[in-house]
């Protein structure tokens, strides 16, 4: 096999030619084909009509935007503010309600592993145990298909992911800065707030971010939950779930609205989740 | 064993050029040392050597093999890396095999070879640790055990002991030197340390911003410099360079200092004179300086003389310390054999004979 | 109250208020013949659902389906998830935008997932089938002892990725110096990635598991969009099974039974994980 020749700096030990690294990038290419393929025929479909998405032979057509007024007009908007709104709450609470108790745990080992695997316990519980007495109780309070009672299921699974995500950042910084912070005379809630927040805001973004996307996604809590008047986007692309020709391009159409949004988000925020994900939370 | 060439050797990141030209020689079994200061190109030319940094320009020579084009698992070389670079879910013995049995070795011989190894280097009782449970010390030597057990023809050093503590570092320069010795190995050892460059080196080399400036022996580099950087680079404490002109055959100083100087060029000329050349305190002599700081050390003193307009150091036997102290004014002079002449402009040497 | 009982409170209660108190409603539910029809005449009947459950062997089918489904799954998303992000780890160029591309999937929203690949594959109107009949093949992925594996195969598209963000996060914060030493002491790639690569990683493939495992056990979305748990019970998981008996039947006692069923199940996992894991850790 060929050392890397003229002009590669490479320091890192990895070998960027030979067999396995043109296996790679087959591999790379190969993903690519299958990530584009379904989005790409989503993309094209939301252009197509009735008529030509009931064909999969036609390869080329006049495009129509009949597909996006439906959607448009149906509401959809609506619905994927309603998304917004659930998810933006969720995390900011799990956010701010977690950064505390997460620098608790961390630093004083609050609970001990007790709290730590109570979180992890929280992680995994399965939907379908919490969501019935969020419905009983959402009925009690007269919260039945609010977004009140969305958000509350929602932190159900958000909290503790967050959560675990900051204990593992705080572990990573640290102690000295804080108690240099407090010797130079920050009261320790200051030292918390000026010194460990800015060092663990991009894995906190990161985290934020990840949270966001499992609460803008989520069906299950929202379909039971709110499945009529206050719909999230993702109920609302299920109620696109026909066969009719009609319904497949507003689908479609559906589809990308909620897809669009989030891939732009995590094209500018990809490189900060793979280092704020290594940075903490790897670690067991 | 093998002496190793490298000719007309340019590596390159990017735009900048942080190897230029370099010809060197690594003569078969001697331990060749490259020193200089950080960013000189020292580690990126061992590096190269390895195999781990790709050459941009010229080639490398091991035995009679081009090996420029070659991995590094192809050059038979064995390297220890600075920060020990062992494998952490391995015991100390899995760490010495590895090379063997990556080799497609028998794992029966292979821990035999292993274990001859710890024995030499007296780490047996280690080895079913794994290298989180050793100290720095313990763990280097499990680094140099995983080395020497391939018997490769190139041992390549990088700052080996610079993450031990002083005296480990001293203890572990020995081994390290009597190791090569054994096995007769030619060995390529970059350093930082001036000190360990010149106890463990047969030939020094000395390098700055990607050039070699002077190579040779360690005693021929210490006593005839052939440039300021190399004269200030080499011995410690640092050579006084005094800048001055010299009139009439008498130099003086910038600094206030001045001396009698023969067989020199009238004009501008840097002179160096090593703190052990200044002597203190001898009579006859004119000139007059305050003792401003002393530090012993043992069987020695530094002393930190303050002159006119500038300062001198000067390092003392501990028996002539008698009765001299810190503030104390003191008759100053230097030995006239061992003074070196540097052209003020260029800092080369001005050769005396 | 000390600095860090104060910190950890408003936490405490959120869990209390969003995880805790439903867990225990959810317990007395399951313990009752709570109906949401009927929600003001509830009668306590203890274990009775619980009895009922494991009786029902429709129950027992859905968590074999879920297991089946969750082992197959993760072991393929983990095997290519392992290339990929190997191979992401030594790509230089368009780096960001490979990147971010390829982890894409992860980031949709299953629901819609499942429908795109409902019509992608379906036998009349789908891309796929109608490129593979020009080869000859005629495959229902939705048909009878098929449609179980289009529901793995469309898992392992949506969430290889996210396998691949962990373990690239996981390959990245690894040490390079011991990969130089082994480039010197002569091991090949191969050779490197059994005995330096993997070794290194096995805490970071712990994790990974667990949390994809646990992830995939509550797979609903594509059973919702495609099959409805057919065809027959072939695909009806557990968690699709709960929600219909809870929700289009209204028997919310006895999928809350059902699905504290699974809680146990999975907590016993979750311990014998985390005990083994801690054991690794402290030798």
């Amino acid at each position: 096999m060929k050392a890397p020749t003229r002009g590669d700096a490479d320091g890192s030990g990895l070998v960027s030619h030979g067999p396995w690294a043109i296996l790679g990038k087959l591999l790379i290419a190969a993903g690519f084909v299958v990530v584009a393929m379904p989005l790409l025929w989503v993309l094209l479909g939301s252009f197509k009509t009735g008529a030509q998405l009931n064909d999969p032979t036609v390869l080329t057509f006049t495009p129509t935007l009949e597909n996006w007024n439906t959607v448009v007009s149906s509401g959809i908007l609506t619905a994927a503010g309603r998304s917004v709104i659930v998810g933006v709450i969720t995390v900011t609470l799990s956010v701010l309600v977690g950064s505390m108790g997460a620098y608790s745990i961390s630093r004083y080992k609050t609970g001990g592993s007790a709290t730590r695997f109570g979180i992890l316990a929280a992680q995994v519980l399965p939907p379908a145990v919490l969501v019935f007495p969020f419905l009983a109780l959402a009925y009690d309070f007269q919260l039945n298909d609010t977004l009140a009672a969305v958000i509350a299921a929602h932190l159900s699974f958000v909290l503790p992911v967050v959560c675990w995500f900051l204990i593992g950042f705080f572990d990573a910084v640290p102690i000295a800065l804080e108690e240099q912070a407090m010797i130079d005379g920050l009261g320790r809630f200051a030292a918390f707030r000026k010194v460990v927040i800015p060092q663990v805001a991009p894995g906190v973004g990161a985290a934020a971010i990840f949270g966001f996307v499992l609460s803008w996604n989520d069906l299950f809590y929202a379909l039971i939950l709110a499945p009529g008047n206050s719909a999230t986007l993702p109920v609302r692309i299920a109620g696109f779930n026909t066969f009719r020709g009609v319904e497949l391009g507003a689908m479609c159409a559906a589809i990308l609205v909620s897809v669009v949004p989030v891939l732009t988000a995590t094209f500018f925020v990809q490189r900060r989740l793979v280092r704020g994900i290594s940075g903490g939370a790897v670690k067991f | 064993m093998a002496s190793v060439a490298l000719r007309n050797v340019v590596k390159r990141f990017g735009k900048t050029e942080v190897v230029q030209n370099l010809d060197l020689n690594l003569n078969d079994g001697e331990i060749t040392v490259l020193v200089g200061p950080s960013g000189c190109g020292k580690t990126t030319t061992l590096r190269m050597i390895a195999g781990l940094e790709a050459v941009t320009d010229g080639t490398i020579t091991i035995g009679d093999i081009d090996v420029t084009t070659r991995e590094p698992k192809d050059r038979d070389v064995a390297m220890v890396f600075q920060n020990y670079a062992l494998y952490p879910h391995l015991s100390v013995l899995e760490n010495i095999t590895f090379p063997l049995l990556a080799r497609g070795g028998q794992k029966p011989q292979a821990q035999r070879q292993a274990k001859e190894v710890a024995e030499i280097l007296g780490i047996t009782g280690l080895l079913g640790r794994k290298p989180g449970a050793l100290s720095g010390g313990q763990q280097q030597r499990v680094a140099i055990g995983r080395a020497i057990v391939r018997n490769p023809r190139v041992f390549l050093f990088d700052e080996p002991l610079s993450n031990l503590d002083a005296k480990l570092r001293v203890d572990m320069r020995t081994e390290i030197l009597r190791l090569q010795r054994q096995f007769g190995t030619t060995a390529l050892y970059v350093t930082h340390d001036q000190e360990e460059a010149m106890t463990l080196s047969d030939t020094m080399v000395v390098m700055r911003e990607g050039k070699i400036v002077q190579q040779g022996k360690p005693s021929e580099l210490y006593s005839r410099p052939v440039d300021t950087f190399v004269a200030g680079f080499i011995g410690s404490p640092q050579m006084n360079l005094l800048h001055g002109t010299v009139v009439d055959g008498l130099f003086t100083s910038e600094a206030g200092f001045t001396t009698p100087l023969k067989n020199a060029p009238t004009g501008s000329l840097t002179l160096g004179i090593r703190p052990e050349d200044v002597v203190v305190g001898a009579e006859g002599s004119h000139q007059q300086a305050k003792i401003e700081i002393v530090e012993l050390l043992g069987p020695r003193a530094i002393l930190s003389l303050e002159l006119p307009s500038g300062r001198m150091t000067a390092v003392v036997d501990a028996v002539d310390m008698l009765g001299l102290t810190e503030g104390q004014v003191v008759p100053v002079s230097v030995r006239k054999e061992n003074l070196h002449l540097f052209s003020a402009e260029s800092g080369q040497r001005i050769p005396t004979e | 109250m000390s600095f860090r009982i104060r910190l950890l409170l408003p936490l405490l209660a959120l869990f209390v208020v969003a995880v805790g108190y439903p867990l225990a409603f959810s317990f007395y539910i399951s313990l009752t013949n709570y109906k949401i029809t009927n929600r003001f005449d509830v009668k306590f009947s203890g274990l009775d659902r619980y009895a009922d459950a494991l009786h029902d062997s429709a129950y027992w089918s859905a968590l074999t389906v879920t297991f089946t489904f969750v082992l197959i799954a993760v072991f393929l998303e983990l095997a290519l998830g392992l290339c990929i992000a190997l191979a992401l780890q030594r790509q230089k160029r368009v780096r960001d935008f490979t990147r971010s591309f390829l982890l894409s999937p992860m980031f949709i929203t299953p629901i819609a997932v499942g429908l795109m690949f409902r019509f992608l594959l379906n036998q009349q109107l789908g891309v796929i089938p109608t490129l593979l009949s020009r080869f000859g093949i005629s495959y229902d992925f939705f048909g009878p002892g098929r449609a179980f594996f289009s529901i793995v195969l469309i898992d392992v598209w949506q969430w290889t990725p996210f396998m691949v963000l962990l373990l690239l996060a996981g390959l990245e914060s690894l040490p390079r110096q011991p990969f130089e030493a082994a480039r010197i002491d002569g091991a090949s790639t191969f050779y490197t990635f059994r005995r330096v690569t993997l070794p290194m990683l096995s805490s970071v493939l712990v994790v990974a598991i667990l949390i994809r495992g646990l992830d995939a056990l509550k797979v609903f979305e594509y059973v919702y969009a495609i099959t409805r748990g057919g065809p027959g019970t072939e695909t009806q998981t557990i968690q699709y099974y709960v929600y219909n008996t809870g929700i289009t039947f209204f028997r919310l006692a006895s999928a809350s039974a059902m699905a504290y069923g699974l809680l146990a199940v999975v907590m016993f996992l979750v311990i014998l994980l985390f005990r083994r894991v801690e054991r690794a850790r402290r030798s």
